[in-house]
């Protein structure tokens, strides 16, 4: 599976060892959920973000709409949004990273579970 | 030191605070929401079918859990709870990696200073963690309670502390202290002539509930032992931030060390369905062998199955299937009378408590409590609500 988009710096492990829980029988349900869940925290992010931003703009009595319209992002900026995409991308769609990386680092030791 | 040198606090960006509040917030709508919609099927669907093909209720957890589990609401609920509770986790990671050296850095100088207060740090660089720890990412955190990815680590224990702070969706007080807090407050009116010298606290993570023991008996010396070398370091230089004196060490629970008869109270929460259950009565062991005469072995601990109804005891064994706990339901079907007695423990002198929540309830529901003779357990024991109550169970030597 592709790279998580992060940098250099110390890595965490961010995915859990094994294979997933599944609820429903249909294939990609499971994944399903967990991309919409991820994309209604990325959407609320931005909403908070939009938020602030338009209270800073108000209190500063900026005309926002025509401002943002024409506003153009330099160069740096671009490149600093491209890599914030990708880590957003990873985000929504961490649940097929997770799958890989999960199977990989799964001890064949882990205690399973009560027999139902 | 600047005043972030001299605690564990880490800034998230304004992004990564909304992930965070937007992860309470949805573990706050599938706890109550889903869960609720979750029973009305139960009440009012699956009851029914199991009545009608088998002319009487559910006895317990499990009939329940195979009724129910072919339900749409049933399979979302379990489906979000999962996604929710590793989202916990992913909402503090890249905070805490961007803080990892600092934080090190940070935890390694609180702990040394013994200025406000005089605890100590005992790790064992030959110890083996335990294969119920290490073999899996319990709770579904990535890491467990062990990993380490440099020197003087505390990366876990900042994972732990900052999601834990998500994870109770405000509701247990920054600290998140609770637990001990409300327990100890409600031992110190119930016994007011209990006095304990030595407290020992086990698998005490990053000892959030082992500070209001050191509080409530200010002249006891307080012991706190478990496995994960990161949690003990952070939980270190927790305490001393908080100026309270706590020894830690890492200790297995089974294996606890100590000299016999050299702890008036021995305290633990959360730990023992995390414990495999052929090591619990071991523990149990240890911990009479421990206690001086006259001590007091008390555990929290999610209320036993045979306390709680059929759907309360499916609802509360659901973490054993699907959250990597998988001892929780084990432990939560022991009779806990009996393994207290078959560690030593004499019948009679076995107690157990449902005991309202300090930070939410307040001091004055706590008082009432201790009044009351039995412990009234209900759908509010243990369920992370504004509602919430702790059960405790243990015995006197």
């Amino acid at each position: 599976m592709a790279s998580d988009g992060k940098g250099d710096g110390i890595h965490l492990r961010d995915t859990v060892r094994g294979e997933p829980q599944r609820f429903f029988d249909a294939q990609g349900v499971d994944e399903l959920v967990s991309i919409s869940m991820a994309l209604a925290q990325e959407l609320w992010t931005v909403k908070e973000r939009m938020v602030v931003l338009e209270s800073a703009a108000a209190a500063k009595g900026v005309l926002l709409n025509e401002e943002l319209e024409q506003h153009q992002l330099t160069a740096e900026e671009q490149e600093r949004l491209g890599a914030e995409r990708a880590k957003f991308i990873d985000r929504i769609f961490f649940v097929l990273r997770e799958q890989a990386e999960g199977l990989k680092s799964r001890d064949p030791d882990e205690p399973t579970p009560p027999q139902l | 030191m600047s005043e972030s040198a001299q605690n564990l606090k880490i800034q998230p960006t304004r992004d990564e605070q909304a992930r965070q509040r937007f992860v309470s917030g949805m573990r706050y709508y599938i706890l109550h929401n889903v869960a609720a919609g979750m029973r009305t099927v139960y009440e009012n669907k699956v009851e029914p079918r199991f009545k009608h093909d088998h002319g009487r209720d559910p006895e317990d957890g499990p009939e329940v859990h195979k009724a129910i589990k072919d339900e749409t609401m049933f399979k979302f609920y379990s489906s979000m709870r999962c996604n929710a509770q590793e989202m916990v986790w992913r909402s503090v990671i890249p905070m805490v990696e961007r803080n990892a050296e600092d934080l090190a850095a940070r935890a390694k100088a609180i702990g040394a200073d013994r200025e406000v207060a005089q605890g100590t740090l005992e790790l064992d660089p030959d110890f083996e963690v335990p294969k119920a720890v290490s073999a899996l990412d319990i709770h579904l955190m990535p890491g467990s309670y062990h990993s380490e990815y440099m020197p003087d680590d505390v990366s876990i224990g900042a994972v732990y502390d900052n999601g834990g702070l998500v994870f109770s969706m405000g509701l247990l007080g920054e600290a998140r202290e609770d637990i001990g807090a409300s327990i100890s407050c409600f031992v110190s009116h119930r016994y007011p002539d209990f006095k304990p010298a030595r407290i020992l606290d086990l698998g005490c993570g990053l000892g959030n509930n082992t500070l209001p023991w050191a509080r409530t008996y200010p002249d006891a010396e307080v012991h706190a032992i478990d496995v994960g070398a990161p949690l003990l370091r952070y939980g270190h230089a927790r305490a001393q931030v908080r100026g309270t004196s706590v020894h830690f060490h890492q200790r297995a629970v089974e294996d606890p060390g100590f000299d016999d008869e050299s702890f008036d109270l021995i305290f633990s929460s959360m730990l023992l369905h995390e414990v495999p259950p052929k090591n619990v009565g071991r523990t149990f062991s240890e911990a009479f062998r421990l206690l001086k005469p006259g001590g007091l072995m008390l555990h929290m601990e999610l209320p036993p199955n045979n306390m709680t109804a059929a759907y309360d005891s499916f609802y509360l064994d659901w973490d054993s299937y699907y959250n990597k706990e998988p001892f929780y339901k084990p432990f939560r079907d022991m009779d806990l009378r009996q393994v207290c007695a078959d560690a030593g423990f004499a019948p009679d002198n076995y107690v157990n408590f449902v005991i309202p929540s300090l930070h939410l309830a307040g001091r004055q529901a706590i008082l009432d409590a201790v009044s009351q003779e039995t412990a009234d357990v209900n759908r509010n024991t243990g369920r992370m609500a504004k509602t919430i109550q702790w059960f405790c169970f243990g015995a006197w030597k």
